[in-house]
């Protein structure tokens, strides 16, 4: 009935609490692999699928958080891609978009002259960028177009 | 039977077409054996390196459809360096100095090069249909070539494959006189794609079944491709990005509800949520859904279109659906026979997953499920057993929990028991991979209820050798066990060296499997070819005094007719 059991330190017979198996298994296994901590090609999906998922617009780095939306202008068919976690607020946005666009971008009221920036929501709704707060309009955004002046 | 003509026997034999029924046919007698041999048309070979085409072509010289596998299943993981083999170039030279009549050619996990491409093409007149499924190795130069000299192609069908996009011209290599298309799939193609030369190439191709897109086919595009071919009745759609309010939206309204031979939809690689409500008017006629790829869709759009469905019998969706969706699925879609559910979110900090009540409810809902994949963040021996009492009929079982080692989360025990009643039911499963916390139970009862198991895939699971003996003394139809980062070692592995002619492989990777272990199996099995893929350290497994008891890291073993291969790069060993 004994095995022997190049890798356990404990005999595989006897009853455990579920939290020493456990422990026991993962020091067990800690031994094994050399790989064991990095948990390679884990878990079993396609490259496909795993760049796919990756080109999602949420990624976390430990403690950095990236949120990349595409950005498109009104009339322009090539977009733009940005990070929204690196702005603190609509205001630090709309300078910089206003920047990479090389045009006046207000949000909120609509105005004859200035292009307006609207955003995509989760539900798939276009609505105008200003409304919610920050924290709101960051886990709600999809992406951003930046409208012609008359249109809204 | 003897008393009949060979032409009459042999028109009988036209009417066994599946390759397992004719190697049995040839079993018979020897005067069988011969005419099966003259008359096999369709050839499939599920291990490259078991046998060499000049073999091939000395059994079966008449034959018009080939199908070769190259890599074992792991290297869709990352798990086989891309070097290691599986080369198609000998075959299609081989093929063509024997000038045989090749009109089907399907490869999987294989090296294909546009030498290749090329030489295809210009060897074999009558060639129809190219499948290359997870291949690489090519460009779109390759495909240019199919495009242009094969002058009676049906069917090119590129399924996940790494292809190096020369933004080519490939789509318009196609001569104007090329009516005959039937099947076209190039959505794993990462370019830009000639869209006057596929609209014109869709126009003029009346038989066209099944189109899937890349993703730099727009919606604008999508729309007049589907007014080209009203007939289409698989469709992949590339890109999704839309306005709702567009003219070209609404064009698309409009060229979908003319599709009414639509049956099979898939793509949607990037896709806005709104898209899928152009969709609705024909979901009642989808029998196949694939939105695994369409990583920016909601739950909830998702769910809205599958409401729709009420005859799908094949779903692959993400789990961002999560368990309600599945629920909304479970009360629509009664004639289910397939799914899959990946995951969204690799890194597990993810809002919504699904759990082990999507799947009971799947179970329940879905009478005629038989094949499932399920990746999951929890599950418990509980709902395993009221899934195998539900559906019995299983004849796939994937089941794959996130975290390694996960027990069931109500218990905290190992989920040996829930997978025990999922093979003690489904009397007919072929095909199982197992998760979680596993010890060396859940083993023994793989081999003593898995009757008819041919594939295992095992991963961090198991205690001793003894989980490993259970399944190679007990599935007497295995034919390919795959595990990975488990402790099963030499006693396990050299127990029954004859087990092995029985099965195409044996993968064993992060195991306990040593170098000397290894190579006494290879001693006495001289039949099999039994690799070390080392990457790291080439030649420190020699050199070291310890050799012996060096734990090796990937071990592939396969058994051959024809020996040891000559392409080996140099970080494959063959003992």
């Amino acid at each position: 009935m004994e095995v022997s059991n190049s890798c356990s330190s404990f005999s595989s017979n006897s009853c455990h609490s579920e939290s020493s198996v456990n422990l026991s298994l993962s020091l067990t296994f800690a031994s094994t692999s050399p790989q064991r901590d990095t948990r390679q090609n884990w878990p079993p999906i396609k490259p496909l699928l795993r760049d796919t998922l990756k080109g999602r617009r949420i990624i976390s780095h430990g403690d950095d958080t990236s949120l990349f939306v595409k950005v498109y202008m009104e009339g322009v068919p090539i977009g733009r891609k940005l990070d929204l976690c690196a702005f603190s607020g609509y205001e630090s946005l709309l300078e910089n978009l206003s920047h990479m666009f090389d045009t006046s971008i207000i949000c909120g009221n609509r105005d004859r002259k200035n292009h307006v920036l609207t955003y995509q929501d989760k539900d798939g709704d276009w609505m105008m960028v200003g409304d919610i707060p920050w924290d709101m309009f960051l886990e709600t955004v999809r992406r951003l177009k930046i409208t012609r002046p008359e249109r809204c | 039977m003897n008393y009949f003509p060979d032409e009459v026997i042999e028109h009988v034999f036209d009417f066994v077409t599946s390759h397992k029924d004719r190697n049995t046919i040839s079993l018979v007698c020897k005067s069988w054996y011969k005419i099966e041999r003259f008359s096999r048309q369709q050839v499939f070979i599920g291990n490259c390196y078991a046998i060499n085409p000049e073999r091939l072509l000395r059994r079966f010289p008449c034959f018009k459809s080939l199908t070769l596998k190259g890599k074992p299943h792991f290297a869709d993981f990352n798990l086989v360096p891309h070097e290691w083999g599986g080369f198609v170039q000998p075959w299609i030279e081989a093929l063509a100095r024997g000038r045989v009549g090749l009109e089907e050619l399907r490869l999987k996990r294989m090296v294909v090069t546009d030498e290749s491409l090329e030489l295809l093409s210009r060897s074999f007149a009558s060639f129809k249909s190219l499948v290359l499924v997870s291949c690489e190795g090519f460009t779109t130069d390759g495909l240019a070539s199919i495009a242009a000299n094969c002058r009676h192609l049906q069917e090119l069908d590129l399924q996940e494959n790494e292809i190096d996009d020369h933004r080519g011209q490939w789509l318009s290599c196609f001569p104007d006189t090329c009516t005959t298309l039937v099947t076209l799939n190039f959505a794993c193609l990462e370019g830009e794609t000639n869209l006057v030369a596929l609209e014109r190439l869709v126009a003029r191709s009346p038989n066209l079944k099944s189109l899937k897109l890349n993703r730099a086919v727009p919606l604008d595009a999508l729309a007049r491709l589907m007014l080209c071919a009203p007939q289409i009745v698989d469709l992949g759609v590339g890109s999704y990005e839309n306005d709702p309010d567009s003219e070209s939206y609404l064009k698309l309204k409009a060229a979908i509800k003319k599709c009414t031979s639509l049956r099979s939809l898939s793509g949607f690689l990037e896709a806005a949520p709104h898209c899928l409500s152009a969709f609705h008017p024909i979901c009642h006629n989808l029998t196949s859904l694939n939105l695994s790829y369409a990583a920016e869709i909601h739950g909830s759009h998702l769910i809205k279109l599958i409401q729709h469905c009420k005859n799908l019998q094949r779903l692959w969706i993400l789990d961002s659906i999560g368990d309600n969706g599945l629920e909304v699925v479970a009360s629509t879609c009664k004639e289910l026979q397939e799914l899959r559910v990946f995951p969204c979110d690799l890194v597990g900090v993810g809002d919504t997953t699904v759990t082990e009540e999507g799947l009971v409810a799947i179970s329940a809902g879905c009478p005629k499920l038989h094949s499932i994949l399920y990746f999951c963040n929890q599950m418990t021996n509980a709902a395993l057993i009221i899934v195998a009492k539900n559906c019995p009929n299983f004849i796939r079982f994937r089941l794959c929990i996130l975290e390694p080692n996960k027990p069931d989360h109500e218990t905290s025990q190992p989920l040996d028991e829930g997978f025990g009643a999922i093979v003690k039911a489904c009397k007919s499963l072929r095909r199982l991979s197992v998760s979680g916390l596993l010890t060396d139970q859940v083993f023994y009862y793989i081999g003593m209820y898995a009757n008819q198991l041919e594939m295992l895939s095992i991963a961090f699971a198991g205690d001793t050798d003894k989980g490993m003996l259970s399944v190679l003394n007990g599935c007497k139809k295995m034919r390919k066990l795959e595990i990975r980062d488990s402790p099963f070692g030499d006693k396990a592995l050299l127990a029954d060296v004859n087990k092995y002619e029985t099965m195409r492989s044996l993968w064993m990777s992060s195991c306990e499997v040593t170098l000397s272990g290894c190579k006494r199996l290879a001693q006495k099995a001289p039949w099999l070819n039994v690799e070390i893929i080392n990457e790291n350290d080439n030649n420190r497994m020699e050199q070291n005094g310890h050799e012996g008891r060096q734990k090796v890291d990937k071990m592939y073993l396969y058994r051959t007719v024809v020996g040891t291969r000559m392409d080996v790069p140099p970080f494959v060993w063959i003992l």
